[in-house]
């Protein structure tokens, strides 16, 4: 690790609200050099983070967003069978068809390890991949290198990357892969923070209105037996409908009459479940 | 340095690996921490790897640095045997009346709280007055459950403490959410699992067969030809019963925990459900039972394909199982005897199986667990018993 690590210290980015602890974590994550895993319900900002590191050190952010179906070699790299079939056929690239090395493509995890800057490389949603790749790919991070087979080659990373990984608490990530972690578990944030976010985003909104959005949200997260509780992103796009609604009034809310639920509940039984116990809270 | 708060943390419950340690240690040389919070965040995103431990961690950081009081967690443990036992024996209060030495009308008048304290107190005396057979804990085999015994310090535990007043809420016993506790790598399960997946292409064809296409390509003189194939998924759908119920079933936690976590991990189409000792009109998708039923006549409409796994001891008072409204709880009142629920789950779902957690050496010991063997191809939940439920699962292909 060099001297620049250290004078290159996160503090937050432009549009990024960062707590202490949390930058505090990421500082350490860079200087020990691992990855830093980041677990949180939906829309508490994880994978914002990753992008806000990226702005503030300066530093490219790769993307790798995991499927259920990704496998592992083609986050490392592709070999480009097809094209190269076309150009055996054809001829009329200038790629040297014998040479097979033309035809590789780097993934997102070697283009991190190949880039000419240090980068930062977000994985978003590890938890959807199964475990055998989530042990496998850090056993890659671990090492900072893989290998080619097509033509038996090892790609080191010259630069490590800043890697942060994101996962929704649902499932459990294996003890190898935790053990090679850091982590950090960002709670949902606090109504006063929730406020300053909805004021970043309506900077011309009205105090009242927002005041009793945030309240009645609150309210609606804690009903019971909910699947998908709303998040910020939902709170964010109820109180643009509200907005857009001249026959709204915010006093109604705190009655328990809440207009455009669906935008809230996105799943129909969590929706019958809200209009249920809205109604026993109006009584 | 802070090696004594590494060991406190693993006294504590924490599984803090050496190597983690050691990482702690790297980060306190290279100057990173420079301030008791530096430490404290620094060590907790490096030592503790799941928001789980995270209230565990404060309280032991607090011991450690400011020296506050650790909970007691043994204290945890006995009172919780304690309040299984009592909800067993508040189903006839004339015996628990006898076995505290006091009248049904003083035993009326008590708290939960205090009835638990006052139990509490007497165990002691006992424990301590005569090891093994005592008079009270000997009363093994006289609840209608037919449960072998009672084991302080013998049974694993759960977490808060309990404030309710009705001694039905009081006494009900917290239950397990088996996803909550922490994975146990046993990757055996896993491989046993792994066999329960039915591949089937599925989707628009959008998949480059090269090995077929350089074929067809070869064949068509060089003119390229491109094969595609649809790609392949597993498509097995899976529902999970668990019972979760009474103290029978506590001994299993971890090994059903395990089952839970892989399941979890191998299916994408699994749905779990709870209920306790046997089914009756419903299943419940939370582990507390309560907010989320779902009818077993709904079942109906399910993929008859799906595999039905159903996870509990099979164990309990035969009445429960064959009489109408059987069930121990007083809201749960069908009508129709559990058994007759039990029989059309199998109906609707031909691939099942019911995976029971006590030796295969002691089912004859119950009769219920012989009633629901002729409902219900039944397996051992060991290693060996998952691997013929498997094979039995997939075999009706």
């Amino acid at each position: 690790m060099s001297e620049n690590d250290h004078s290159k210290a996160f503090t937050g980015a432009s549009r990024y609200v960062l707590d202490e602890e949390l930058a505090r974590i990421v500082n350490i994550s860079m200087a020990l050099e691992m990855p830093l895993l980041l677990k949180g319900e939906p829309g508490t900002g994880k994978t914002m983070l990753a992008h806000a590191v990226a702005e503030s050190l300066g530093m490219p952010l790769l993307v790798l967003n995991v499927k259920s179906s990704l496998k592992l070699v083609d986050c490392l790299y592709q070999y480009d069978t097809l094209t190269r079939l076309n150009d055996s056929r054809f001829g009329d690239s200038k790629r040297d068809v014998s040479n097979i090395e033309d035809y590789i493509k780097m993934g997102k995890i070697g283009q991190a390890f190949v880039s000419d800057v240090r980068c930062v490389l977000l994985i978003d949603e590890i938890d959807k991949a199964d475990t055998d790749f989530q042990d496998d790919m850090l056993d890659v991070l671990d090492q900072m290198q893989f290998d080619i087979i097509e033509i038996d080659k090892t790609v080191s990373a010259r630069h490590r990357p800043v890697i942060v990984i994101t996962s929704n608490a649902k499932k459990d990530l294996s003890d190898p892969f935790l053990g090679r972690c850091n982590f950090h578990h960002i709670a949902f944030p606090e109504p006063e923070m929730m406020r300053q976010i909805i004021r970043v985003h309506f900077p011309d909104i009205d105090m009242n209105l927002m005041d009793t959005c945030v309240n009645a949200f609150y309210r609606l997260r804690e009903f019971q037996g909910i699947e998908k509780k709303p998040a910020t992103r939902e709170l964010i796009n109820w109180v643009r409908t509200l907005r857009q609604d001249p026959d709204f009034r915010p006093k109604d809310l705190v009655v328990g009459k809440i207009p455009y639920l669906g935008v809230l509940f996105k799943k129909s039984p969590d929706y019958q479940q809200a209009v249920q116990q809205i109604r026993r809270w109006r009584m | 340095m802070f090696v004594d708060f590494f060991y406190l943390l693993r006294q504590s419950g924490i599984l803090v690996s050496p190597t983690s340690f050691l990482r702690l240690q790297k980060a306190l040389s290279v100057g990173m921490i420079q301030s008791v919070d530096d430490f404290y965040t620094a060590a907790r995103s490096i030592l503790i790897k799941s928001e789980r431990y995270f209230d565990l961690y404060d309280q032991v950081f607090a011991h450690y640095f400011r020296g506050a009081e650790l909970p007691d967690f043994k204290g945890v443990e006995l009172e919780e045997a304690a309040r299984a036992l009592l909800e067993e024996w508040l189903k006839m209060p004339e015996e628990l009346a006898a076995a505290l030495g006091m009248t049904q009308e003083q035993l009326r008048q008590l708290t939960p709280e205090e009835l638990i304290k006052y139990f509490l107190d007497r165990l002691k005396e006992q424990t301590e007055a005569h090891h093994g057979g005592n008079r009270w804990i000997g009363t093994r085999g006289t609840s209608p459950v037919g449960h072998s015994g009672f084991h302080p310090g013998g049974m694993r535990v759960g977490g808060r403490s309990m404030g309710k007043s009705a001694v039905k809420v009081a006494l009900e016993r917290r239950y397990r959410d088996y996803s909550a506790d922490g994975p146990l790598t046993q990757a055996q399960i896993g491989e046993a699992l792994k066999r329960l997946r039915r591949m089937i292409p599925v989707g628009p064809k959008d998949k480059v067969n090269v090995d077929e296409t350089i074929r067809a390509t070869t064949r068509n003189c060089g003119e390229i030809e491109i094969v595609f194939d649809r790609a392949l998924r597993d498509r097995l759908k899976v529902i999970l019963m668990i019972d979760n119920g009474g103290w029978s079933m506590d001994p299993y936690v971890e090994v059903v925990q395990t089952l839970f976590n892989y399941a979890r991990a191998q299916f994408k189409d699994v749905k779990t459900f709870y209920f306790h000792n046997t089914i009756y009109d419903f299943v419940w998708e939370d582990a507390p039972r309560r907010h989320k039923p779902q009818r077993v006549e709904e079942f109906s409409t399910w993929d008859p394909d799906t595999r039905l796994v159903i996870v509990g001891d099979a164990s309990m008072a035969p009445y429960e199982l064959m009489a109408t409204d059987g069930s121990i709880y007083v809201d749960e009142r069908s009508g129709r005897p559990s058994v007759d629920r039990l029989n059309l789950l199998a109906d609707l779902f031909a691939h099942s199986a019911w995976l029971n957690p006590t030796p295969l050496r002691l089912w004859q010991m119950t009769r219920t667990i012989g009633v629901i063997l002729k409902v219900f191809p039944m397996f051992e939940l060991t290693l060996d018993g998952l691997e013929r439920a498997v094979t039995h699962l997939m075999s009706k292909n």
